[in-house]
């Protein structure tokens, strides 16, 4: 059935098949099609057209499910991973193991229920096709754990010897464990709040797609009644708070962060449990984030910049929601922090408010326009509003602004909906880039921009005093940025 | 206001070299054949749009003209004299360094030992200048420099060069 070269490759469970098909996953792409020919052809509206669609689409899952599976193997050599795949070209995807930069297991509901995990295998490729990834769909709890484990301590056996022989019974320190009492901060933060709002969204959409019949008549309230109006609303907050707490409780259940050996692990999820392993040798740095609404309430999440990690928004996460105190504690376990930050010229202050406000006046100006040709002022009034709310939203995005270098790492303050505080080791920098626009050639400031090759890409200091960025670079990352000094 | 007259320092130092004069040219064409465009538009505009259309047509009739116009001896007589005035690059022991822009300024310092790849490359423009692009890359999406219009051997020397010297000096840190 296999050739010769496949002979050593590990396949993946069967039962894959079943969660495949299930999820029609390889028929996903071709409902479309279906029901454009449908349309077509014109379908009959009887029961038996929609039994056959389902039939049919199942058994083409099914078909596909079992070519892809049938196709599959991979392979975790001494030196690399081969994954082979592909019914008529075949292609065999090789990432050295020294290419790993992290593997993820996760569980999602269905794979559960049969005992199987998939593992993502995150490789760092050049800079330009950014990360690559392989995915290993269903393989068996146990052998999810064996590859992880595998590919992270060859990823990192090669410098520390003993990694490889005791990892197998290797002490686990839990550095963290989720608090259910932070559920609280789970309404201030956006990304939670919108959980329940796609939710609304998702059952929305599936209503309108329900045949009139099967739509339940909903009462269609008095809207000229303030009460019922104001319970409406209440009972709508009321289950936007809840919906963010639900959603943060199942992303976040029983997230721990642990150290093993090398390596950060952090578990969470309760439908789908997912199972992230950084190398603590590629940690480059973190950002603690704090939003508007959890500033109120102190609460901060922490991210931990990994080299070559992708998706690192999600993946790095090491405490996704939480006292701020503890992300500070947190973030000092992951790099040493440099000392307290400082603060930018009273200039940065005139150009923060000066950017706050430049949207407002064109909005007036606009608004002085229209009243002068048509006599309309409303607009007018709306730019003369939005002018003096950009001064607070410029003084406290200036507030929010701050750099320091320290011996060993330097840290970034900036932002005002998401204030994010991001400390970095001084050798993450791979290059700078120093911008000064005309207003900031007059104002003597300029915008530095560390580059790096974990996180974002790029961490900015916006509006710093021009003859202290040639110093700040060189502090925070080498003597090679002694470059930048003018007259040397 | 002259802002000639008391430029304010400049906040790091200026790299040492100029790109190709050859750059100038290329410049001005690309700025003829933008003028071409905006100017094509501009008359369709007219020639298609009734005068009496709506309360803004009469004014836009005057100032596509006048934009037109502006731009054309910016883009065309100004902006590239300017250009080859700032843009400055050099190659030092140690890193990679360009300065570019000509309203927003933008110096850019990679180090050798964090370049990853080297790449030249030409496009259509520029291979009627005999000039080249050299772009050169780091494990960063946000830290890449690239020097542009350098003639082509010249392009060719320093990628190689670089390459070579990355290679010697390459640091796995990243």
């Amino acid at each position: 059935m296999t050739g010769a070269p496949e002979a050593l490759g590990r396949r993946t469970s069967p039962w894959v098949l079943l969660l495949h098909t299930v999820t029609f996953r390889q028929a996903r792409a071709l409902v479309p099609a279906v029901l454009a020919l449908g349309v077509t052809r014109g379908l009959g509206d009887g029961l038996g057209t929609v039994v056959a669609l389902v039939v049919g689409i199942t058994v083409l899952s099914l078909l596909g499910a079992s070519i892809s599976w049938w196709r599959f193997s991979y392979t975790d050599g001494d030196s690399a991973v081969v994954v082979t795949r592909g019914l008529l070209s075949r292609s065999a995807r090789t990432v050295p193991n020294d290419r790993i930069r992290g593997v993820e297991v996760e569980a999602p509901v269905l794979h559960r229920l049969l005992g199987l995990v998939r593992v993502r295998i995150d490789a760092a490729a050049g800079s330009v096709t950014g990360e690559e990834e392989l995915v290993i769909d269903g393989v068996t709890r146990a052998e999810g754990d064996r590859l992880r484990h595998r590919l992270l301590t060859h990823a990192s056996a090669q410098d520390s010897f003993e990694g490889g022989r005791h990892a197998a019974a290797e002490p686990e320190e839990e550095l963290l464990r989720f608090d259910y009492r932070w559920l609280v901060y789970a309404p201030l933060v956006g990304s939670y709040l919108a959980v329940p709002l796609a939710a609304g969204g998702a059952l929305l959409r599936a209503a309108e797609e329900l045949p009139d019949q099967f739509v339940p008549e909903f009462w269609s309230p008095d809207v000229s009644d303030t009460r019922i109006v104001v319970r409406l609303v209440v009972s709508g907050l009321l289950l936007l708070i809840l919906g963010s707490i639900i959603g943060s409780a199942l992303v976040n259940w029983r997230f721990r962060l642990l150290r093993r050996g090398g390596a950060l692990v952090a578990v969470r999820g309760l439908v789908t449990r997912r199972h992230t392993e950084l190398d603590i040798d590629r940690i480059r740095g973190c950002t603690i984030s704090e939003g508007l609404g959890m500033r109120l309430v102190g609460a901060a999440r922490v991210s931990a910049l990994v080299t070559g990690l992708g998706d690192a928004a999600r993946r790095g996460q090491v405490l996704p929601l939480g006292p701020v105190e503890l992300a500070r504690a947190l973030s000092v376990e992951l790099v040493d922090h440099p000392g307290p930050l400082h603060r930018h010229p009273p200039a940065a202050r005139r150009r923060s408010i000066a950017r706050g406000t430049v949207p407002g006046f064109l909005v007036a100006a606009a608004g002085g326009v229209l009243m002068a040709m048509t006599g309309w002022w409303p607009l007018l009034a709306a730019g003369g509003a939005l002018v003096l709310l950009g001064i607070p939203l410029g003084l406290a995005r200036y507030g929010a602004l701050g750099h320091v270098a320290g011996p060993r790492s330097f840290a970034i303050r900036s932002g005002w909906l998401v204030r994010s505080h991001t400390v970095l080791q001084d050798r993450a920098v791979v290059g700078w880039e120093v911008r000064q626009s005309l207003a900031q050639r007059r104002a003597g400031l300029v915008t530095v921009l560390a580059c790096v090759g974990a996180g974002s890409g790029g961490y900015t200091a916006r509006d710093m005093a021009a003859d202290e960025a040639a110093e700040f670079a060189q502090a925070a990352s080498g003597s090679w940025a002694g470059t930048l000094t003018p007259y040397g | 206001m002259d802002p000639m007259s008391a430029p304010p320092p400049a906040p790091v130092r200026e790299p040492a070299w100029s790109l190709s004069r050859a750059a100038i040219g290329l410049w001005v064409t690309q700025a003829v054949l933008g003028t071409v465009v905006y100017a094509a538009i501009v008359t369709a505009a007219i020639v298609f749009v009734p005068a009496d259309a709506g309360w803004a047509v009469p004014l836009l009739r005057w100032l596509g003209p006048a934009f037109v116009l502006v731009y054309a001896v910016v883009a065309i007589a100004i902006r590239p004299r300017l250009r080859y005035r700032v843009h400055r690059w050099e190659v030092t022991a140690e890193a990679v360094y360009t300065l570019t822009g000509w309203l927003t300024r933008t110096w850019t310092l990679v180090p050798i030992s964090r370049i990853q790849t080297v790449d030249v490359n030409r496009g259509v423009f520029q291979q009627l200048f005999g000039l080249a692009t050299v772009a050169v890359l780091t494990a960063s999406s946000q830290g890449t420099v690239r020097v542009p219009h350098l003639e082509v051997d010249v392009a060719r020397r320093v990628a190689e060069d670089l390459a070579r010297r990355a290679e010697l000096v390459r640091d796995e840190a990243t």
